[in-house]
């Protein structure tokens, strides 16, 4: 894992993991709080329908006690119900004008036997008996009950009441109430997310409503219909809608959500930001130093901050100059070490040169002593060795000549000193020469003559590298990013081992028959001269690849 | 002036006359000539002084498309000023003179008729027998199937099995289509004019000659409002509703005028298995309702026209959908505040078990519901005296034949008549016309 990855983690560690812990407690702390209000809510309201029943119990009775003095007024009930062949249908109209003069839903006036003699709800019921139905509303705690009242389109339920009056000593009951129906039901509570229904003794499910949830009940007596007519408990269930809260959680969620991704997402920015502002001196540290070779030891650590990075920034620029030291005395070494082998070798090679003159010379003295014709005859017969001798010695005078050029300086065309030499090796038809040239190539700065024979030597080397094996030899350039030009010579000959590879750029080291053993390391000379770098890829038997890196000028 | 108590007593004794005349379940054979009119079934209150115009105030709406067959009392107090039949029936059943002025019979078994010469429609156009025979089929092709046109004003028709009054009836009025599309041209001594300017609501009918008979303004007023038009200037209202009727009785001004018991309430039942109206306290019907009522009876011989309709080729047909398959509710014309009254009397008395209910539904639902028959029970009101029972029996559900019919009360209107007014004739289904002055 890498040392930005890592900063990546441990910042998003170190923002989420607080911030998912403060949401959670946030969250149990508003759901505990709202459970508590909730609670006492509904405790409150609880006492709110029960005072709501009872007042609507109270205005029942005061109703049906306005009623029972008014029916006792009333001659013509009195008359209806006492003398036979009275006004009946005063008295079956009776119920229904009083029952609409006093806001009720129910009314219902019984004689002592129960009989319906007048109904306000069902005019059409009368000569009915239902001797229960008082007598059980007049047994019912607070005398209140639910009765299911009945009309001839359907039934409804009811909150009654009863009252009773006698008329010349009969005694009637006034049974009086009022629909429970959602009318009523609805105003008591005005919170539109608590519902109130009726659970009757029948229900097998209180709340129809899944979503919903009994937060209180109310018993209420109920008085049941038919032959078997008895008080059984019903309940007014409260219920909440559990659909608010649902969408409460699930808005707190989301928002909580919300909030962690946002907050994760700028805790991402931020650590990344941070990281890459951490960790990028230091990858450009590490670039810089992987620049560092013993040909390229001018690579600048310099750095102005005062931090751990600045001062091993300081540290790797005082250990390249400290490279770069040690590489120039190397140099100077090899190139005293091979000024010394060089000097052996001219020795050994002038002495070589010499000796056979220094013996024709020693001949011709000793010719010479013996006569003129002697001398003539040495002359003759070792002009030979003299010359080849001679001759031996301007050819290494020429090749020693050649370790040392004088370069210019000027700016050069790359492509233009390749085409050039190109043609001219190709000209003799060793080989297939193939060019890549890149365009719009910056110049560099150094002597085209230096750079042919750069050239030279390395296309030379290709091509005897192919020998009698059918290849190509590849030239090609390109750009050395922004500030130099680089300059391939590849073939697809023999290939060079690791230790001809080790030993590939020593003077006089040749594997070519023939071979003088100092094109290579002329070619390394020269590029290092003209600033460059020389690099060599080689696989035995696949072929070699010879780089050389110049840069551009102006660089 | 007469004293007031002398007018009710001889109101009261007209009235009681028409009872005593009550008609008869069969009406008697044709006579072989017209009846003379007599006042047995005239209508009078007090003594009839001449006005120019005479206010009717009626509780039921007037459809002109109706027309010239009248569906509740109101339209057969306005049709019966408008169209005639060839003959009129009185209370007593007695034939008489209409469109036709005499009638005879004919040769080959027929009826021959002669118009009245001075016949005309609204339009001034004499009526002629083309004119009968036009309007016959398009009320009733059977009946036209076999008319000979015999003269200008003489045709004749085949003397059938059924009662010759029943040429009386109201759908053999003759008419002639108006071209606005709106009230049929009749031949009575009044036509429609239309709306009064001065108020919209009421209708106005003038008289075809100018020889006594004033205007005619038919007023129609919601049943709260009826003593409101008595206080007005309602000549005649025609309702049942017992606090007008009550008010009236409390007015000098006004004779409260029974009429015939023509509209008798039936609990129609699908299906013949198990009597719907069985054990129950059927007596205890007449406090059910408002107006004034008396348990069904039919006191002459026979029965009651829709409980025997197989003389008119009507199949006994079977309940096939069965009790199961019907819902257990009463039903009832909405608008119809008897019907209702009776369907809760009968959930209250406990007919089709517990949880059975009343149900009114709209007119026209109450039409198509009781043309499916899928309800267990209809409480509806049928004309008490038809003419033509079996032209009638079509307009009863197709399933009657398998059907319970339990006649349940029986009901009546009552004219409330200002004093003075001119005098009425009863006919015998209960038409009020104003007699000729």
């Amino acid at each position: 894992m890498s040392f930005r990855a890592r900063l990546l983690l441990g910042f998003g560690a170190v923002v989420l993991v607080p911030l998912t812990v403060f949401g959670l407690r946030v969250r149990v702390v508003m759901t505990n709080r709202l459970t508590t209000e909730y609670q006492q809510r509904v405790a409150a309201l609880a006492s709110v329908i029960r005072a709501d029943l009872d007042r609507q119990s109270a205005g029942i009775a005061q109703r049906l006690a306005a009623l029972r003095e008014a029916i006792a007024q009333d001659n013509k009930f009195r008359s209806a119900v006492v003398q036979q062949g009275g006004e009946r249908s005063y008295l079956l109209d009776y119920a229904g004008d009083a029952m609409r003069l006093a806001g009720l839903s129910v009314l219902q006036i019984q004689d002592g036997t129960g009989r319906i003699v007048s109904s306000g709800h069902f005019r059409n019921e009368y000569d009915r008996s239902d001797p229960a139905l008082p007598r059980l509303l007049a047994a019912a705690p607070e005398g209140t009950a639910l009765v299911e009242a009945r009309t001839a389109e359907a039934s409804f339920l009811a909150l009654a009441r009863v009252d009773s009056l006698r008329v010349f000593g009969r005694l009637f009951t006034l049974v009086g109430g009022i629909p429970v129906d959602s009318s009523l039901l609805g105003r008591l509570t005005p919170d539109s997310e608590l519902r109130v229904a009726v659970a009757l003794p029948s229900d097998t499910a209180s709340v129809a409503d899944p979503a919903a949830q009994v937060v209180t009940s109310l018993d209420v007596p109920f008085v049941t219909a038919g032959d078997s007519a008895r008080l059984l408990p019903a309940r007014i269930v409260v219920s909440h809608s559990l659909a608010s809260l649902t969408a409460l959680r699930r808005g707190v969620a989301l928002s909580f959500l919300v909030a962690v991704l946002v907050t994760g997402l700028i805790a991402l920015l931020l650590a990344s930001w941070l990281s890459t502002r951490i960790s990028r001196p230091l990858t450009e540290l590490a670039a810089k130093t992987a620049d560092v070779d013993m040909d390229r030891l001018d690579v600048a650590f310099d750095s102005d901050r005062p931090d751990e990075i600045g001062a091993l920034s300081r540290l790797l620029g005082a250990m390249t100059e400290r490279l770069r030291a040690g590489a120039a005395r190397l140099r100077e070494a090899e190139r005293r070490l091979a000024m010394g082998d060089l000097a052996r070798q001219v020795n050994h090679d002038v002495k070589n040169g010499l000796i056979p003159i220094r013996n024709v010379f020693r001949h011709f003295a000793q010719a010479a002593g013996e006569g003129p014709d002697q001398l003539a005859a040495a002359f003759r017969d070792r002009q030979a060795t003299v010359e080849s001798s001679i001759a031996y010695l301007e050819t290494l005078a020429s090749n020693y000549a050649r370790l040392y050029p004088q370069p210019a300086r000027e700016s050069c065309d790359v492509n233009a000193v390749v085409r050039e030499t190109v043609k001219r090796v190709g000209e003799t038809g060793q080989a297939d020469l193939c060019l890549e040239l890149a365009e719009a190539l910056r110049p560099v700065r150094t002597d085209p003559l230096v750079l042919r024979r750069i050239l030279e030597n390395l296309i030379g080397n290709a091509v005897d590298s192919l020998a009698a094996r059918a290849g190509n030899v590849t030239v090609s350039t390109g750009a050395n990013g922004a500030a130099g030009v680089r300059i391939t010579v590849a073939d697809t000959g023999k290939g060079m081992t690791q230790e001809e590879l080790n030993r590939a750029f020593d003077d006089f080291y040749t594997t070519k028959p023939g071979g003088t053993g100092l094109g290579l390391s002329i070619v390394r000379r020269l590029v290092l001269d003209a600033n460059g770098t020389l690099r060599v890829e080689t696989e035995p038997g696949a072929g070699s690849r010879f780089i050389v890196e110049l840069p551009s000028e102006g660089a | 002036m007469i004293p007031r108590h002398r007018c009710v007593i001889f109101a009261a004794l007209l009235a009681a006359a028409c009872r005593a005349g009550a008609p008869r379940a069969e009406l008697p054979l044709p006579p072989p000539a017209p009846a003379r009119g007599d006042t047995s079934c005239t209508i009078a209150a007090g003594r009839a002084v001449a006005r120019d115009t005479i206010t009717f105030a009626v509780t039921d709406p007037v459809d002109p498309a109706h027309a010239p067959l009248p569906r509740n009392d109101a339209e057969r107090l306005v049709f019966g000023q408008l169209y005639e039949s060839l003959i009129r029936v009185d209370c007593q059943g007695r034939a008489l003179a209409g469109l036709a002025a005499t009638w005879q019979q004919a040769t080959g078994d027929r009826w021959a008729f002669t118009l009245r010469d001075n016949a005309r429609f609204w339009d001034g156009a004499p009526v002629t027998a083309r004119d009968v025979l036009a309007s016959w089929r398009s009320h009733d092709a059977t009946l036209a199937a076999d008319f000979t046109v015999t003269g200008d004003r003489t045709f004749t028709v085949p003397a059938s099995a059924a009662p010759f009054q029943r040429l009386a009836d109201q759908a053999l009025a003759v008419t002639k289509p108006a071209p606005a599309g709106s009230w049929p041209i009749g031949t009575g001594r009044y036509w429609m004019t239309g709306g009064d300017p001065a108020s919209p609501d009421v209708l106005v009918a003038q008289p075809m000659a100018r020889a006594g008979y004033p205007v005619v303004k038919l007023a129609t007023v919601p049943a709260s409002a009826a003593r409101d038009a008595l206080d007005g200037e309602a000549g005649v209202l025609i309702t049942d509703d017992p606090a007008a009727l009550e008010y009236a009785r409390t007015l000098p001004g006004y004779v409260d005028i029974p009429l015939e018991w023509n509209r008798t309430y039936v609990l129609l039942a699908p299906g013949r298995d198990k009597p719907v109206v069985g054990d129950l306290r059927l007596e205890s019907l007449r406090e059910a309702v408002r107006g004034d009522a008396r348990p069904a009876e039919w006191s002459g011989p026979g029965r009651f026209w829709f409980t025997d309709l197989e003389s008119c080729g009507v199949p006994a047909g079977r309940d096939t959908l069965g009790a199961a398959g019907r819902r257990r509710r009463i039903v009832y014309k909405q608008s119809d505040r008897s019907a209702a009254d009776l369907a809760a009397r009968l959930v209250g008395l406990g007919a089709l078990g517990r949880g059975a209910v009343a149900a009114g539904v709209p007119p026209t639902a109450f039409e198509s519901a009781l043309r499916a028959g899928t309800d267990a029970a209809y409480v509806l009101e049928l004309r008490r005296r038809v003419y033509d029972v079996c032209r009638t029996a079509l307009e009863l559900p197709p399933w009657i034949s398998a059907a319970t019919v339990a006649p349940l009360l029986d009901v009546r209107s009552h004219a409330v008549v200002r004093r003075g007014l001119p005098r009425m004739t009863l006919d015998w289904d209960g038409t009020l016309r104003l007699s000729p002055p």
